[in-house]
């Protein structure tokens, strides 16, 4: 059914859109609402011993998504 | 710092600058654009270019930006998109990611297969992982 293919594109677009308005909230004067490359700054600090997991995490998924879109 | 540190400091700091990077990742998208999907060339470019941030990323010769140490309880807020994302992705994916359940890149493809487009998300794809190499 169409219907369902309609609410799935408009699940992606209202998560999208929540993302768009967090970040402009997050960039006002003095808001408390940290942005995206702030978490994903303290996501990246993540560390198991001295191995920086958080950081091989973020930067292999942004690696993979890059292949997935644009290469396969 | 002795002198050698400094120096690389300062060639990374002046190869880190938005004059020389915009047009470097301008011009490897107008170049990945060529290849479309499943192509040898997009492979060898998505690999290359995606490995070289990734040990960028993992080796300290680019300048970082600060982050903060802790992240404040109104962080959960980015819960709402991701979960939204997430959940709506895995619907479609376990639902068969068909015309009438499609997945994130089932959408992206049809647009992806323009050069303007795919030239766009290469930029993008770029601007986002370098963003991600300097924290």
């Amino acid at each position: 059914m169409i219907v369902v293919r309609e609410l799935a594109i408009a699940g992606f677009l209202g998560a999208f859109g929540a993302a768009l308005g967090l970040e402009w909230a997050a960039r006002r004067p003095g808001s408390r609402i940290p942005s995206l490359a702030a978490i994903c700054g303290v996501a990246m600090r993540y560390r198991i011993g001295r191995l920086p997991v958080g950081r091989i995490v973020m930067l292999g998924f942004c690696w993979w998504l890059g292949w997935h879109f644009l290469a396969r | 710092m002795d002198q050698s540190s400094h120096i690389t400091a300062e060639i990374s700091g002046a190869r880190a600058r938005p004059l020389v990077l915009v047009p470097v990742f301008a011009l490897i998208s107008l170049a990945g654009a060529l290849f479309p999907s499943f192509s040898l060339g997009a492979e060898v470019l998505v690999v290359a270019v995606g490995g070289t941030l990734f040990w960028l990323g993992l080796s300290d010769r680019t300048p970082r930006r600060s982050s903060p140490d802790r992240l404040s309880a109104r962080a959960r807020w980015w819960l709402v998109p991701g979960l939204t994302l997430g959940v709506v992705e895995a619907i479609n994916f376990f639902a068969g990611s068909t015309l009438e359940h499609p997945t994130l890149s089932n959408l992206a493809d049809p647009i992806l297969e323009g050069y303007l487009a795919r030239a766009a998300a290469y930029f993008g794809w770029l601007t986002a992982y370098w963003g991600l190499v300097r924290r």
